[in-house]
C-alpha cells in the first residue's frame, strides 16, 4: 500500500492533539464567555506571565517522558536553583554570575538523576523522588526555611522588561520553546529521544551511545531548571526554598494532556504547549470562580488519569512496530 | 538416628539459610547496633530510656505506614500515595471525631477511608492496568487535594484523652504503638509465611508471568495487597494522629521518603518477590534511628529531607547491587 | 515452483571467480554444544544464496558469526580473498555486511528518513545540526533504487510490516551493503507481499549484492535461489546449485541425525478416552482453523517449523491467549478463561520458555514446586511450612532433582533440574493433561532422557501429553502420533507407522 506524502503530513499534525484540542478550547472558550474578569487584558497578561515557568519546565519534560523516563525533582530543584541564585544576588554578584551558579546546580542534579537511570537501570520515579528530597533538603537547610530578601532590583527589572512589546519572562519561555524544538528534531540528540523512548535496542544496534544521551535527557532538564530560577526569582524578587514544589505535577500533567505518550516515543511539543496553556487557563478560571487550589489539584489529577486511559486505548488500535 | 550424609545435608541447610533471608535482617540487626552504639557515643541523651522508647515510638508509626507498602512492593507494585492516604484518612477521623461521635467511629473512618482510596489505587492497576507509579502518583495528588479541601487551611486539634492514649499512651512502660507494630509485624507475617495468599503474592512479585500460567488469579491478588496497604496507611492515620494531637492537610507529606526508605533498606526489593515484613520493622527502626540522632546531635530539621533522601537512594543503589543489575546493552 | 530461465544468475554459475566473502573450516563451539563444526562456504557477488537446515542446525549461529556477534572460534574468514577478523558488529559493517532480523529495528516514530540514517545522520557543516533536506534527498535516492515509492516523510509507525522490511533493506543498502543476510524475511509477509520481496531481491543480485536468504519454503529455494547450502548439526553437508536439487533430495541431506542417545519408547500402551479436543481454533496470534485432539494414556506430538503456530495453540489451549474462534474441549467439557480457569480443569503448560515463564528464579525450588498446587495442599488456605518441605522433598526425590535441596533458589539450577521443577510443579497439582511446549530445549543429553522417561511415566498412569518438540527424532521415537503445522494451520497428522523425520519435514515445509 503506497505511503502518500500529502496525508501524511496533515495526519502527523493532527494524530495528537485528540485529546486535547476539544479539551482546551472548550475550556478557553468557556472561561472567555462564562468567568467574569477572565477576559480582561490585565488578566490574560498575567496568564501568560504565570505560564511561562510551566511551559519552561515542561518542555524538557516532554523529553524526559518521551523516553519512558519521569522527572518529580524538577519542582524542587527548580525551587534550589532560585535560592542559589537568589543568595548569590544577596551576596552582591552580577546577575551573569548568579544564573551561572543556579544553572551548575540544575545541571548537577540533571546529570545525578540521568545517571542514575541511565546506567543503573535505576526506575525513575524512585530516583528522582530522591533527589526530589535531596533538593528539598538543600533548600531548607541553605535559608533556614526563610525566604531570601535582599536582591537588589536587577533581577526584578529585568523580570519586568518589555522586549519590543513582548514581557521578558515570555521571551525567555519561547526561546525555551524554540530551543526544544530545534534540539528535538534538528540534532542527533532530539532524534534519540524517541529512540530510547521507542525502540532504544536499535540505537544501540546502530552503534550509537544510547547512555550518554540518556544523561543528557535529564541533564537538560536540570539545564533548562536553573534558567527557569531566573523567572521565579524576579518574579517575586526574592527566594522560597518550596514555593516550586508541586510544579513538577503541572508540568506532567501538561505535556500527558499535550498528547505526549509514555511508553512509545512518540511526542509533540505543540502539544505540551497547548497542555500548559489549558492547565493555565483552567486553574486561573477556577481561582476566579473561586475554587481552591486543592479542588483544581483534584481536578488536574482525574484528568490525568482519564487522558492516559484514553491514551491507552489510542495505542492498543495502532499498529505496532515489534 | 541420623546417617552421617543427613547430617551434612542439614549442616549445609543451615548455611543457606544463615546466607539467605536470616542473613539479610541479621546483617540489619547489627547496623542497629552499630548506628546505636555510634550515638550513645556522640549523646549522652541517647541511651536514656525515655529517648530508646521514643526511637521505638517513631519507628512504629513509620513501620506501620511502611508495612502496607511492603505487602504491595513484594507482590510486584508500588503505592506513592501511602503518606497522602494517611493525610485524608487523618483528616476524616478528626472531623469525626472532633463533631462530637464517638472516637471508635473515628476509627472506623480512617479505616474505611484508607481501604477505599487503595481500592481505587488497586482498580487503577488491575482494571485499568496502569503503572503502579502512575497510577499511585495520580492518587497521591487527588488525595492530597481532597484533604487540603476538606481541611480548608485549617487545623483541628485537641481530641480525647482515651483516644489519643492510641498515639501517646503507655502500657507497662512501653509506648502502645510499638505494641500495634508488634501486632501488625505477627499479623502480616503469618499472612505472609503462613497463609497461601501470601505465597501467591511472593510468587506474582517475583515473576508475575509465572504466577499467572500456574494458576494464581494475579488480578485479584493485587486488588487484595493494595486495599490490605490502604487499610494500614487508615490504621497508621489513627495513631499518627493520637500521637500528634492534631489534624492539618500536611501531616503526611514528610513521611512517604522515610517510609519509601524503611521499606528499602528493610531488604525489600523494589522489583518484587523479594523481602520481608521483619525487614522493614528493622528498616523503620534504622530510619528512627538516623531521624532521633539527627535531632540528638541538634542538626536542624531542614537537613532530614536531604538526609533521608540520601539514604533512600542508597538503598535504592545497595537493592541493585544485592539483586544484580538490570540487562542493559549501551 | 516454476523457474524462470532467463532470471539473473540462472545457471546457478557465480557471477565472477573470486568470492566475495568465504569462510573456511569455521567453528564455534558454546559449552556443551559444537554449534558450527568446520563450515566451509564461498559467497559470490551476485547470487542468492540459500541456506537449509532444521532447527539447532546452525544457522543462526552462522548468521551472528557473519555479522559480528559471535567471534569463531576456529577457521579464517576472507574478504573478496584477504583475511579479514569480524570481533563485533562494527567490523561487519565495514565490510559491507548486513542482516535484516525478523525482528525490526526501526524507531516508530521517527520518519523513514530518520530511521534509514539512524546513527549515521548528515549534519551542516557549521552549526551541526542535522540536515534534513539532504538526509530525505538521499533517504529517496535508496527508496528509489529499490523501486519504493514510500513518502521518506512517513512515520515507521504507520507502515505495515512488509513495507518495515522494505525499509530495512533500504537501511542496509544505504550503508552499501554488499552482502545482505536475510533470515526467513517471508515468515510474516503475505503472497503478495512476498512477490514484491522477491523482484527486489532480484533486483539486488542484478546490482551485484549477495545474498544469504535463510527459508525453510521450498518453493523459495527454487524460485529465487541460485545455490543452495545444506547445514545438519553444524556441519555443511553439501551445496549445490538450485537448478541441480530436487527438494526430496534436499530434505533427505537436512534429515538424517547423527548416531546418539535418542531416547526410546519403553512401551506403546492402550489408548483411552479423549482428554483433549480443539476444534476450529483461530486466535489473533496466528492459529488458523486447528483440530486436534489427545487420548489418555497417549504423547502426541505437535510439529512443525519454528513459526508454524506450535506454541501458540498450546497457549491458546492452555487460556493464555485469547481465543477468537472455535472451542476447547477438556474431558468432555467445554473450556474457556484463563489459565487460573483451565488449570482447574488440571491442565499443565509446561512453556517454552522456563526462565522468564515457568519459574520463579529468585525464589525457591520448594517454593516454586508447589506454587500451582498450593490450594490442593492446603485447603483451607494455611500454608506450613513444615508439610511444603516435606511435600517438595518427596517431588525431588521423585524427579531426582539435584542438588536435592528444596531451600536453594532456582536461579542455581541447571537447565535440566530447572526444566524438572517446571514438570514437578504441575505434579503436585494432579493435572490429567499436559502440554509440553519443547521441554528438552537446552538440556543435555542425559538430562533430556530422564525427562522423556518422565513424560513416559505420566501416559503410563493415564494422563494425555501433547509434545511440541523441533527435533525430529524426539517426535518420532516418542510419540504415539504427530500433528505437523505449517504457517498456523494443521498441515496433516501422522499415525505411528507413518511417523519419520522425512514425513515430517515434507509436512512441515509447504510440500504435499
Amino acid at each position: 500500500m503506497p505511503v502518500s506524502a500529502s496525508s501524511r503530513s496533515v495526519e502527523r499534525l493532527a494524530r495528537p492533539l485528540p485529546a486535547i484540542l476539544p479539551i482546551g478550547l472548550l475550556l478557553v472558550a468557556g472561561a472567555f464567555f462564562a468567568v467574569n474578569g477572565f477576559a480582561s487584558a490585565r488578566n490574560l497578561a498575567n496568564l501568560g506571565l504565570q505560564a511561562s515557568i510551566l511551559l519552561m519546565l515542561a518542555m524538557p519534560m516532554t523529553l524526559i517522558i518521551m523516553s519512558e523516563g519521569l522527572d518529580l525533582s524538577a519542582g524542587a530543584v527548580l525551587s534550589l536553583c532560585s535560592v542559589v541564585m537568589a543568595e548569590s544576588l544577596a551576596g552582591g554578584h552580577g546577575i551573569a554570575s548568579a544564573l551561572a551558579a543556579s544553572i551548575a546546580v540544575g545541571l548537577a542534579f540533571g546529570v545525578a538523576n540521568g545517571a542514575m537511570v541511565s546506567l543503573l537501570a535505576l526506575p525513575p520515579f524512585v530516583v528522582t523522588l530522591g533527589t526530589l528530597g535531596i533538593a528539598e533538603g538543600a533548600s531548607l537547610v541553605l535559608t533556614e526555611g526563610n525566604a531570601v530578601s535582599g536582591l537588589g532590583s536587577g533581577i526584578a527589572t529585568l523580570y519586568a522588561l518589555d522586549v519590543f512589546g513582548v514581557p521578558f519572562p515570555l521571551l525567555v519561555a519561547l526561546a525555551t520553546w524554540l530551543a526544544t524544538y530545534l534540539l528535538l528534531h534538528y540534532t542527533r540528540f532530539g532524534t534519540y529521544v524517541f529512540a530510547i523512548g521507542g525502540n532504544r535496542d536499535a540505537l544501540v544496534l546502530a552503534g550509537a551511545p544510547a547512555w550518554a544521551y540518556h544523561i543528557a535527557i535529564y541533564a537538560f532538564g536540570g539545564l533548562v531548571s536553573g534558567v527557569a530560577a531566573l523567572l521565579l526569582t524576579g518574579r517575586m524578587n526574592a527566594a522560597h526554598p518550596t514555593v516550586a514544589i508541586g510544579m513538577e505535577f503541572d508540568a506532567i500533567a501538561a505535556v500527558v494532556l499535550g498528547g505526549t505518550s509514555f511508553e512509545r516515543g512518540d511526542g509533540r511539543l505543540l502539544g505540551t504547549v497547548l497542555g500548559v496553556a489549558t492547565i493555565t487557563v483552567l486553574r486561573n478560571a477556577l481561582d476566579l470562580l473561586g475554587v481552591e487550589s486543592s479542588l483544581q489539584v483534584v481536578s488536574i489529577g482525574a484528568l490525568i488519569l482519564l487522558v492516559i486511559v484514553i491514551d491507552s486505548l489510542r495505542k492498543s488500535r495502532r499498529v505496532q512496530t515489534a | 538416628m541420623m546417617s552421617g550424609a543427613a547430617a551434612v545435608r542439614l549442616r549445609g541447610q543451615w548455611r543457606h539459610r544463615l546466607a539467605g533471608d536470616a542473613g539479610a535482617l541479621a546483617l540489619r540487626a547489627a547496623l542497629i547496633l552499630l548506628i546505636g552504639f555510634l550515638l550513645a557515643l556522640a549523646s549522652d541523651a541517647f541511651l536514656s530510656t525515655a529517648n530508646v522508647l521514643n526511637v521505638l515510638r517513631q519507628a512504629s508509626l513509620i513501620f506501620l505506614l511502611a508495612a502496607g507498602l511492603t505487602l504491595v512492593i513484594l507482590c510486584g507494585g508500588f503505592d506513592l500515595s501511602v503518606a497522602a492516604n494517611l493525610t485524608l484518612s487523618a483528616c476524616l477521623a478528626a472531623g469525626v471525631i472532633k463533631s462530637g461521635l464517638p472516637p471508635w467511629l473515628g476509627v472506623a473512618t480512617a479505616l474505611a477511608c484508607g481501604t477505599a482510596a487503595g481500592a481505587v489505587n488497586g482498580l487503577a492497576v488491575t482494571l485499568l492496568r496502569l503503572p503502579p507509579f502512575l497510577a499511585t502518583y495520580a492518587m497521591l495528588w487527588i488525595l492530597q487535594g481532597l484533604a487540603f479541601h476538606y481541611m480548608g487551611g485549617q487545623e483541628i486539634f485537641g481530641f480525647p484523652p482515651g483516644f489519643r492514649a492510641l498515639g501517646t499512651g503507655f502500657l507497662f512502660g512501653v509506648p502502645v504503638p510499638v505494641y500495634l507494630m508488634a501486632a501488625v509485624l505477627v499479623a502480616a507475617t503469618v499472612f505472609l509465611r503462613a497463609t497461601n495468599f501470601g505465597q501467591e503474592i511472593y510468587a506474582i512479585g517475583a515473576n508475575p508471568e509465572a504466577a499467572r500460567l500456574s494458576g494464581i488469579p494475579v488480578r485479584r491478588r493485587q486488588m487484595l495487597v493494595y486495599m490490605l496497604s490502604g487499610l494500614m496507611s487508615g490504621l497508621a492515620a489513627v495513631v499518627f494522629l493520637a500521637r500528634v494531637n492534631a489534624a492539618d492537610s500536611g501531616m503526611g507529606e514528610p513521611l512517604l521518603l522515610p517510609v519509601i526508605a524503611a521499606v528499602l533498606i528493610g531488604g525489600t526489593s523494589l522489583f518484587g518477590g523479594v523481602g520481608s515484613v521483619m525487614g522493614t520493622v528493622l528498616g523503620a527502626i534504622i530510619l528512627a534511628l538516623v531521624i532521633n540522632g539527627m535531632n540528638l546531635l541538634d542538626i536542624r530539621a531542614q537537613w532530614q529531607p536531604l538526609v533521608v533522601g540520601v539514604v533512600l537512594l542508597a538503598a535504592v543503589m545497595v537493592d541493585l547491587v544485592g539483586r544484580g543489575r538490570r540487562e542493559r546493552i549501551g | 515452483m516454476t523457474r524462470d530461465a532467463n532470471d539473473g544468475g540462472g545457471s546457478g554459475q557465480p557471477a565472477s571467480p573470486v568470492p566475495l566473502l568465504a569462510l573456511r573450516n569455521v567453528s564455534k563451539t558454546f559449552p556443551g554444544v559444537r554449534a558450527l563444526d568446520d563450515v566451509s562456504l564461498e559467497l559470490h557477488a551476485g547470487e542468492v544464496h540459500m541456506l537449509l537446515g532444521e532447527n539447532g542446525a546452525g544457522k543462526s549461529t552462522l548468521i551472528k558469526v557473519l555479522y559480528g556477534a559471535y567471534r569463531a572460534d576456529a577457521g579464517t574468514i576472507l574478504y573478496e580473498g584477504k583475511r579479514v577478523d569480524i570481533a563485533r558488529p562494527a567490523d561487519a559493517r565495514r565490510l559491507g555486511i548486513a542482516v535484516i532480523f525478523q525482528e525490526f529495528s526501526l524507531v516508530p516514530f521517527l520518519d523513514l528518513a530518520q530511521n534509514i540514517f539512524l546513527g549515521r545522520e548528515p549534519r551542516r557543516l557549521l552549526t551541526r545540526l542535522i540536515d534534513h533536506a539532504r538526509m530525505h534527498r538521499e533517504a529517496r535516492a535508496v527508496l528509489d533504487e529499490l523501486g519504493l515509492d514510500y513518502d521518506t516523510r512517513a512515520l515507521a509507525v504507520d507502515l505495515g510490516i512488509a513495507q518495515q522490511q522494505m525499509v530495512e533493506i533500504a537501511k542496509a543498502l544505504s550503508q552499501r551493503a554488499r552482502i545482505l543476510v536475510m533470515d526467513e524475511p517471508t515468515a510474516a509477509l503475505s503472497e503478495r507481499e512476498s512477490n514484491a520481496l522477491f523482484a527486489l531481491i532480484r533486483q539486488l543480485r542484478a546490482s551485484g549484492v549477495a545474498i544469504v536468504y535463510i527459508s525453510h519454503r521450498m518453493q523459495e529455494v527454487f524460485e529465487l535461489g541460485d545455490r543452495v547450502t545444506v547445514l545438519r548439526d553444524g556441519r555443511r553437508v553439501a551445496t549445490l546449485p538450485a537448478g541441480e536439487a530436487t527438494p526430496d533430495q534436499l530434505i533427505g541431506m537436512m534429515v538424517g541425525r547423527a548416531v546418539g542417545a535418542v531416547y526410546k519408547r519403553r512401551r506403546y500402551g492402550t489408548v483411552g478416552k479423549i482428554v483433549l479436543d480443539v476444534r476450529g481454533l483461530t486466535t489473533a496470534t496466528g492459529v488458523r482453523d486447528v483440530d486436534l485432539n489427545v487420548r489418555e494414556g497417549e504423547i502426541v506430538g505437535l510439529s512443525g517449523l519454528i513459526g508454524a503456530g506450535r506454541t501458540e495453540v498450546a497457549r491458546a489451549i492452555f487460556g493464555a491467549d485469547a481465543i477468537v474462534a472455535g472451542e476447547v474441549q477438556i474431558s468432555g467439557a467445554v473450556v474457556e478463561g484463563g489459565p487460573e480457569q483451565i488449570v482447574a480443569r488440571g491442565v499443565a503448560l509446561i512453556p517454552e520458555n522456563r526462565k522468564l515463564e515457568g519459574l520463579a528464579l529468585k525464589r525457591s525450588v520448594q517454593d516454586n514446586l508447589l506454587v500451582a498446587s498450593l490450594w490442593k495442599l492446603f485447603p483451607r488456605g494455611w500454608y506450613r511450612a513444615g508439610a511444603a518441605y516435606r511435600h517438595a522433598r518427596a517431588l525431588i526425590d521423585r524427579l531426582r532433582v539435584t542438588p536435592p535441596a528444596p531451600r536453594r533458589l532456582a536461579r542455581v539450577l541447571s537447565g535440566g533440574n530447572q526444566q524438572k521443577v517446571v514438570i514437578g510443579k504441575w505434579l503436585a497439582a494432579g493435572c490429567r493433561l499436559f502440554l509440553f511446549d519443547e521441554p528438552t530445549r537446552g538440556i543435555d543429553v542425559g538430562a533430556k532422557s530422564e525427562i522423556f522417561a518422565l513424560i513416559e511415566g505420566l501416559v503410563e498412569h493415564g494422563a494425555a501429553v501433547l509434545l511440541i518438540s523441533s527435533e525430529l527424532t524426539e517426535i518420532v521415537h516418542v510419540c504415539d502420533r504427530a500433528y505437523v503445522m505449517r504457517a498456523g494451520r494443521i498441515g496433516g497428522e501422522l499415525a505411528r507407522a507413518e511417523l519419520s523425520e522425512e514425513n515430517i519435514l515434507r509436512l512441515a515445509m509447504h510440500e504435499r
